[in-house]
């Protein structure tokens, strides 16, 4: 049975798990961030964040970097992270809204590069979409509207995908949740990751927890 | 904002629990004791409910029999006098039958979204047993017991939103009541206060029958409820800069309105010094036995001594009274003393500042979105304007990195460590924002200051949550703390009493360098005194 966790559960546990494998705090952050905006719509979000950070856990995160972005984004390795290409975008709301469409290669999971680029939607107060296979997906301030082939929205790689600002401001849907609904295997795998963020017992920091005097007074 | 003068904080009449109070009055919310099934022996559960214009509120406090060796305040205790949850609205048996199940768990358990926070308090042993022998032998309390301890219950930790399924914040942050900072939780400890004179009474009066008396008004306004805290509070201050940044302008707003004041009414004089001769009474009882603070209450006592003469040499009606006092204290009083002015002065106050305990809120989205189109050079000037305090230090000087700051995988509590001589360094928190800062300053020297952020965030992604932190101190000013985080010398306590100050604390009295006990709600009225019952 699915376990409710609220989104402030959701963003904190997303943004340990990404530290975790390696994604640094300023990443991390966006990563728990995107995780915490999808679940907000009741679309899986930590649980592609899951799987994303499980296919990059221990590998070295500037490979998923993007090298080139003059012209079509490529990452050195494999295909680019779409919470550090997100971030990225989102750092460059600026040209977006003065135009510029950003094309991007081999890519995983884009709907998280939807989310964090839909902090810089929030932000702005307007509207960016992004594209990829079949399907298009506008975020707006305050939310979101997915147009075309369902089945695309949770692809774990495509090809390419491209990101512009858009003068739509209807959203489809609102955030409907503030409490996401999750598989507790799933959960429990994001929180042993966010989990190797703690550092273990050890007689000095149980000697921290407490004063020195009695407690029981 | 220095840590030295953080931790010589006193509370204000912008404190959250005099927000809370002045507005449940205002708008003359109604309060009940919805539910007692507390038997003689003093264990069940019991409701409170309080009820405002648009919605309740209630505490749902439990009652357990804790063994004496199992009480203790450590973050890392399991098992405590009484748990609470404050309830969203009015909870039916099923709620209550569901929260019997896991509230007393605390961490343990799981809450749900109709919950709004998590809290757990013990007897203090001190006063418990005292106040119920004399009460059941129709006697009062002794006095000095009374107010030396000051209070009956000591509350541990009092989780707030989103914590262990607890409603998230955005449930609340629409409504006006609850919205503003740490109300929900400062609801449950005003509420934990009345539960808490209400079982000695049960239980005196199931001892002793008709000889029983009930604790006398003037005595019960002197009991409190006791808090102790460690470190699980102090990374809050670091983790929310534009909160911090609000509240802190909102303080400094509300010194310079009554600074700027030409003159001050017999009125107004007359408030400020009842308010001083209450400041007086209360370092009279409050007590530490910690060489820090007991060195502070001696600078404070001796600053009360010197504002007493100047209070009776200097006119306070005319010619700027309070921006001359405040001078005045700059050059002649310590920080406590410093600060317990700026307090006293807000008292007469209140239509003047009150109105500041609005902006104390956040909407902290807005800083978390990074302004790529900066440039290089502009992000420099905003560190050589405001961040000497972060490059000045020489990091590579042992004293100047000899802490971290960690989260123990035993309670998922935030904990200090000695980085030199200690385990675990490589769990570190991000904490240390000097030295975060000072990296990133290093690295700019390395760019073409023309070159954009977007650029050298692809490039230096490490140096992201720094440059977030940096834009919003560009245009929040108290945003950050200006000292060294993880310096040898830096006093964690100092963090928790400027937090808790906020709050509306009294009677600091550090433990340890890391570990501090308050008091809570000293002298406040009742919610039987000040709210009408409801019907």
């Amino acid at each position: 049975m699915k376990q409710k966790y609220t989104l402030g559960e959701v963003e904190s546990h997303v943004r340990k798990a990404s530290q975790a494998t390696g994604l640094g705090w300023g990443l991390s952050e966006e990563a728990g961030k995107a995780a915490r905006w999808l679940a907000a719509f009741d679309l899986p979000g930590p649980e592609i964040s899951l799987a994303h950070l499980q296919q990059l856990d221990g590998k070295n995160y500037k490979k998923y970097f993007p090298a080139n972005i003059d012209t079509r984004w490529q990452a050195q390795g494999d295909y680019l992270c779409p919470i550090v290409s997100g971030a990225a975008l989102a750092d460059r709301a600026g040209q977006m809204l003065a135009g510029t469409e950003f094309k991007l290669g081999e890519i995983a999971y884009p709907l998280l590069l939807v989310a964090t680029i839909g902090q810089a939607a929030r932000y702005h107060k307007t509207t960016f979409t992004t594209s990829w296979a079949n399907i298009r997906v506008n975020c707006y301030e305050n939310g979101i509207r997915i147009e075309g082939s369902q089945d695309d929205l949770l692809l774990a790689r495509v090809n390419s995908a491209s990101c512009r600002h858009s003068t739509d401001l209807v959203p489809q849907q609102l955030p409907s949740t503030l409490a996401y609904s999750i598989e507790p295997s799933i959960w429990s795998a994001i929180d042993a990751l966010a989990f190797e963020t703690y550092a273990p017992a050890t007689a000095e920091s149980r000697a921290g927890a407490g004063a020195g005097l009695t407690d029981n007074d | 904002m220095k840590l030295a003068r953080m931790g010589s904080f006193h509370q204000t009449r912008l404190s959250f629990m005099r927000t809370l109070l002045r507005r449940l009055k205002k708008e003359k919310w109604q309060f009940e004791r919805k539910l007692w099934e507390i038997g003689a022996d003093g264990f069940g559960r019991a409701v409170y409910t309080v009820s405002g214009p648009e919605r309740s509120y209630s505490l749902v406090a439990f009652s357990h029999d804790l063994p004496d060796h199992k009480r203790s305040d450590r973050v890392i205790a399991t098992a405590w006098d009484a748990t609470f949850t404050l309830f969203d609205g009015v909870p039916d048996t099923a709620d209550l039958d569901r929260l019997q199940i896991n509230v007393p768990k605390q961490e343990a358990g799981r809450i749900s979204d109709s919950e709004l926070s998590l809290s757990r308090a013990n007897h203090s042993v001190r006063l418990w047993q005292h106040v119920i022998e004399r009460l059941s032998n129709g006697q009062q309390p002794d006095r000095n017991q009374v107010e030396s301890v000051g209070y009956l219950v000591r509350t541990t930790a009092v989780y707030g939103s989103g914590k262990f399924g607890a409603a998230d914040r955005l449930t609340i942050y629409q409504r006006a009541e609850v919205s503003g900072p740490f109300q929900a939780e400062l609801l449950s400890v005003w509420l934990i206060r009345a539960f808490s004179i209400d079982l000695v009474e049960h239980i005196a009066r199931a001892i002793g029958g008709d000889r029983a008396v009930t604790i006398s008004p003037d005595l019960r306004r002197r009991i409190g409820v006791g808090n102790a805290t460690g470190l699980g509070m102090a990374p809050f201050l670091i983790n929310h800069p534009a909160l911090i940044n609000n509240w802190m302008v909102a303080r400094e707003e509300a010194i310079a309105r009554v600074r700027s004041l030409a003159d001050a009414s017999g009125e107004a004089v007359n408030d400020f010094n009842h308010h001083f001769e209450l400041a007086k009474f209360n370092l009279s009882q409050w007590h530490s036995e910690h060489p820090i603070q007991i060195k502070k209450l001696g600078q404070l006592n001796a600053d009360l001594k010197k504002m007493s003469t100047y209070i009776e040499t200097e006119s306070l009606v005319e010619n700027h009274p309070w921006d001359r006092f405040y001078l005045w204290a700059e050059k002649n009083l310590s920080l406590e003393g410093q600060e317990q002015l700026v307090s006293l002065m807000l008292e007469p106050y209140g239509e003047l500042v009150d109105d500041l305990s609005q902006c104390m809120d956040a909407d902290e989205h807005l800083s978390f979105f990074i302004d790529g189109a900066m440039g290089v050079g502009r992000l420099l000037e905003i560190i050589e304007a405001q961040c000497d305090w972060a490059i000045r230090v020489d990091y590579q000087q042992k004293q100047n990195r000899a802490r971290f700051w960690y989260t123990s995988a035993e309670k998922l509590e935030p904990r200090v460590g000695e980085r030199f001589d200690e385990p675990g360094a490589e769990f570190e928190q991000p904490l240390s924002i000097g030295l975060f800062i000072k990296q990133l300053y290093q690295t700019l020297h390395e760019w073409d200051p023309r070159q954009s952020i977007a650029d050298l965030l692809l490039a230096h992604p490490e140096h992201r949550h720094t440059v977030r932190r940096l834009q919003t101190l560009a245009t929040h000013p108290y945003s950050e703390i200006r000292d060294n985080l993880i310096a040898a010398d830096m006093l964690p306590i100092d963090l928790l009493r400027c937090k808790l100050s906020f709050f509306g604390a009294t009677k600091f009295d550090p433990r340890s360098d890391r570990w501090v006990r308050i008091c809570m709600y000293q002298d406040a009225p009742y919610p039987n005194e000040m709210l009408a019952t409801a019907r």
